[in-house]
C-alpha cells in the first residue's frame, strides 16, 4: 500500500525583501500591480512510497528537501500537485518546538506532546519512563531556561519519541546530540522500523542513510532526481553533485591520446557500488581507448580523503607491472584487498600517462568518490593489523 | 485523537497565487457579483463552522496546554500576575474618573462610577484578546513552521485565555460595584447572573477581531501599529467612560447618528453589562440594537473564512 505519494508537487516562494512585510511596503506594489518576484523551491516532484518504508531524502542544501517534508507534515501548503498521505503522520522537524523557557520540565513535556498530537493520558502513564529516558529525575521541576542544552535536547527528544505514528517524518534532528544520544536516537528508529512505520528522513549523514535506508530519494534544485537503493542513489549523488561542488580539484585533462572511457567501481562479488567495506575487496575497473600505439603507457590510481588528505597511490611502473603498448580499446583491473580504509568518503583519482611522466594522457583527479563503512570499533583512516599480547613480570 | 483506521489526507495546492491575502480580498469582495446568494454563503459558513469545531474539539488538549501556559505564566506562583490584571482597569477607571470631574465641563453628573468601572473591564477583555491575537501566530513562528495543527488553535487559546483572565477580574469588579451600589442604598441585580453568558457572546466577537489581526499581521507587520490606532479611536466611539444615555441626549437632534452608535457590538455589549448589573440602567432594545447584537455573527463569519483562507500560506511568511 502507498504510504505517501506525491503528485506533480511544485512550491513557490516570493523573494522576501529584507525585513518583515509591511502594509506601507506592500502599497506602492500593489498601486503599481508589479508582480512579485520568487522562485520554484520544489517543481514536478513525482513519487510513490510504499507502507513500511525507510525512505532517506538526500540532496544538496538548498534542494528542497525540507520544504517536501513540510509539505508532506502540512505546515505548508503545495503551490501546484498534491501530497495524498495515508496514516497518521508526526513530523520531527525540530526538537523542543514550542517549549516555553519558564515553564518547568514537567509543563514543557504535557505541552510538547500536545503539541506534537500525544494523547494526555498516554503522557501521564509513560511519565516516569520519559523523565528516565532524559535522564532528568532531579530537574524536572526546574524551568527549561536553567537547562543546558543537552538537557533540553534530551527532554525534547524523550517526548518526541513516544508519538505513535503510521508515518514519521525526521529533519535531520538525528544529528544533535553527543554519541550515546544518537545511539539512543538510531535504536528508536530501529523500533520504529520493526513496527513497521513508515519513516522518511532528510540527512545528510550519508552513511546513516546508506544503514537505514531501503530507499532514497535524490533531490536537487527543486527537482526529483531519482528514486533507488540507497548504495546506488548514494553513488549518483556523489558522483554528479559533491564532486561538481568544488571541494577538489575534480578535472580531467591530457592529450587524450589515450582515454579512459569507462571506469566501474566493483565490489567483492563484482556488484558496481559506491560503498565498499573495511576489510573487503575493490576493483577498479578502466576501459580504454588508445587512439594510437602508446609504448610504455602507465596506469595510476590515488585515494584522498574527504577532506583532501592524501592517502595513497601507486602506479604500474611502481607496482613492476609493466605494459609493453596498447592500441585501440583495453582493460586495465586494479584490485585493492583487503580494503584497509576505514569508515568515511573518499575520493579515487585515475591517471594514464607516459613511462617518464613527460606527457600526461589522461589524468582524472578526484573524479571518483566512494565511501567506506566500518563495522569495526577502532579509529583512524586505515585498518592495522594488530594484536595484542599481555606479559606479566614471572 | 482517534484511531479509527488509516487516516487519508490530502495536501493539494491551487493555481499559483499572487499573494495569498489580495485573493482573499478578491474573493471577499467579488462575492455579491459570483453565484454567491446569502443563502448558499451562510450555508458555506455553517460547514466551516462544523469543521472548526470538529478540528477544535480533536485538537483539545493543545488547546487546553496553551491556556494552561498561558495562564500559569501570568500567574506563576504569586497574586502579583493576578494584582496586574486588576490595577490595570481600575487604575483606567480611576484616572477617568478623576479627569472627566477635574476637566470636563460637560454634563459630569450623568457618570456613574459603577458605569465607568464596568465598562473598563469589559474593554480590557476586548483589548486583551486583540493585543494577544496580534502576536499569536507570529509569536509562534516556530510552532507554525514545523508542526501541523489547526492554525485557530492559536487565535483561539489567546481567546479563552483572555475569558478566564476576565471572569477572575469579574469578581472584583462585582465587589466594587456592588460596594458602589450599597453607597447608594442599591444593589447589583438579579440579572447579574446573566453577565457570564454575555462574555461569552464578547468572546466570540473577540475571538473573530483575533482572527483577523492575528492573520493581518501575518502579512503585514505594521498592523499593530494600525490597529493600536484603531483602538483607540474604537475606545472613544464606544461608551466606557461614559454612558449610553449621554449618547443618546446628544444625538437627539440627529436621531440617525445614535442609531449609527447602537451598531457598535462595544456599545451594546457594555451597555448589555450595565443592564445586566445596576439597577436602573436599560438596554434600549431597537432595531439598530439588535443588528449591533447580530454584526459580532456576521464578522465571525468573515473573520473565520478570511483566516481559514490565509493560514493556508502562514508558514511561507514568518
Amino acid at each position: 500500500m502507498t504510504a505517501i505519494e506525491a503528485i506533480g508537487l511544485g512550491k513557490w516562494y516570493r523573494k522576501q525583501d529584507i525585513g518583515s512585510p509591511t502594509f506601507l511596503g506592500a502599497l506602492p506594489r500593489w498601486l503599481s500591480g508589479a508582480k512579485a518576484d520568487g522562485f520554484w523551491a520544489l517543481r514536478d516532484v513525482n513519487f510513490k512510497i510504499r507502507q513500511g518504508q525507510t525512505v532517506g531524502v538526500i540532496g544538496p542544501n538548498g534542494s528542497g528537501k525540507s520544504s517536501l517534508l513540510g509539505l508532506i507534515a502540512q505546515t505548508m501548503v503545495p503551490t501546484e500537485g498534491a501530497v495524498r498521505t495515508t496514516g497518521r503522520i508526526s513530523a520531527l522537524l525540530e526538537l523542543g518546538a514550542g517549549f516555553h523557557p519558564d515553564l518547568s520540565g514537567r509543563e514543557n513535556i504535557y505541552l510538547n506532546a500536545a503539541i506534537l498530537g500525544i494523547a494526555r493520558e498516554d503522557i501521564r502513564r509513560r511519565f516516569d519512563h520519559i523523565v528516565d529516558f532524559a535522564e532528568l529525575r532531579g530537574f524536572i521541576d526546574m524551568p527549561v531556561k536553567h537547562y543546558s542544552s543537552g538537557m533540553y535536547v534530551r527532554l525534547a527528544f524523550s517526548v518526541a519519541v513516544e508519538m505513535n505514528p503510521d508515518i514519521l517524518l525526521i529533519d535531520e534532528v538525528l544529528a544533535v546530540g553527543d554519541v550515546a544520544f544518537q545511539t539512543k536516537c538510531l535504536d528508536r528508529i530501529r523500533q520504529f522500523q520493526k513496527q513497521g512505520k513508515t519513516i522518511l528522513f532528510v540527512s545528510h549523514a550519508l552513511e546513516t542513510v546508506e544503514e537505514f535506508c531501503s530507499d532514497v530519494l535524490l533531490i536537487h534544485e527543486g527537482r526529483f532526481i531519482m528514486q533507488g537503493k540507497p548504495s546506488d542513489v548514494i553513488f549518483s549523488y556523489l558522483k554528479s553533485y559533491m564532486v561538481k561542488l568544488g571541494l577538489f580539484s575534480v578535472e580531467e585533462h591530457g592529450t587524450r591520446e589515450v582515454e579512459m572511457r569507462s571506469i566501474r567501481l566493483l565490489d567483492a562479488a563484482g556488484a558496481e557500488t559506491a560503498a565498499f567495506s573495511t576489510g573487503g575487496a575493490m576493483t577498479v575497473e578502466i576501459g580504454y581507448r588508445a587512439h594510437r600505439r602508446i609504448e610504455m603507457p602507465v596506469f595510476g590510481f590515488s585515494i584522498k580523503t574527504g577532506n583532501g588528505f592524501y592517502v595513497f597511490g601507486s602506479n604500474t611502473q611502481i607496482a613492476k607491472v609493466p605494459i609493453a603498448a596498447i592500441e585501440g580499446d583495453g582493460l586495465v583491473r586494479l584490485r585493492i584487498e583487503p580494503l584497509t580504509l576505514k569508515q568515511g568518503r573518499f575520493f579515487l583519482s585515475l591517471a594514464v600517462h607516459s613511462w617518464d611522466h613527460k606527457t600526461q594522457y589522461h589524468r582524472q583527479e578526484d573524479l571518483h568518490p566512494f565511501m567506506i563503512k566500518d563495522a569495526h570499533d577502532d579509529k583512524g583512516v586505515f585498518q592495522l593489523n594488530c594484536a595484542w599480547e599481555h606479559q606479566p613480570k614471572p | 485523537m482517534t484511531d479509527d483506521g488509516p487516516e487519508k489526507t490530502e495536501n493539494e495546492g491551487q493555481a499559483p497565487d499572487s499573494g495569498a491575502l489580495t485573493s482573499v480580498v478578491r474573493r471577499l469582495s467579488s462575492g455579491s457579483e459570483r453565484d454567491f446568494t446569502a443563502a448558499r454563503q451562510s450555508s458555506k459558513v455553517s460547514r466551516f463552522m462544523v469543521k472548526m469545531i470538529k478540528d477544535v474539539f480533536k485538537y483539545r488538549d493543545l488547546l487546553w496546554n496553551l491556556v494552561a501556559r498561558d495562564l500559569k505564566i501570568r500567574y506563576r506562583g504569586s497574586i502579583l500576575g493576578f494584582l496586574w490584571t486588576i490595577l490595570t482597569p481600575l487604575f483606567m477607571a480611576a484616572i477617568y474618573i478623576v479627569f472627566l470631574r477635574l476637566l470636563a465641563g460637560w454634563r459630569v453628573a450623568a457618570i456613574q462610577y459603577e458605569d465607568i468601572i464596568i465598562g473598563v473591564f469589559a474593554w480590557q477583555f476586548t483589548t486583551q484578546c486583540v493585543n494577544a491575537g496580534l502576536n499569536c501566530v507570529t509569536g509562534n513562528s516556530s510552532l507554525v513552521k514545523k508542526v501541523f495543527f489547526p492554525r485557530i488553535i492559536l487565535p483561539l487559546s489567546v481567546s479563552v485565555t483572555g475569558l478566564v483572565n476576565f471572569l477572575l477580574t469579574l469578581v472584583v469588579q462585582w465587589a466594587l460595584v456592588a460596594i458602589l451600589l450599597t453607597m447608594k442604598g442599591a444593589s447589583l441585580e438579579v440579572t447579574t447572573l446573566w453577565v457570564p453568558l454575555l462574555s461569552l457572546y464578547q468572546l466570540l466577537f473577540n475571538f473573530s477581531l483575533a482572527l483577523l489581526v492575528a492573520s493581518a499581521n501575518v502579512y503585514f507587520r505594521d498592523t499593530q501599529h494600525i490597529v493600536n490606532l484603531l483602538m483607540s479611536a474604537w475606545f472613544f466611539m464606544s461608551p466606557v467612560m461614559y454612558p449610553l444615555s449621554l449618547v443618546e441626549s446628544m444625538a437627539r437632534s440627529h436621531p440617525w447618528v445614535g442609531q449609527l452608535y447602537l451598531l457598535n457590538p462595544m456599545t451594546v455589549i457594555i451597555t448589555g453589562y450595565r443592564a445586566l448589573q445596576v439597577p436602573g440602567a436599560v438596554f434600549p432594545w431597537t432595531a439598530t440594537s439588535v443588528a449591533g447584537l447580530l454584526i459580532p455573527l456576521v464578522i465571525m463569519g468573515i473573520a473565520y473564512v478570511a483566516f481559514q483562507r490565509s493560514q493556508r500560506y502562514f508558514s511561507d511568511m514568518l
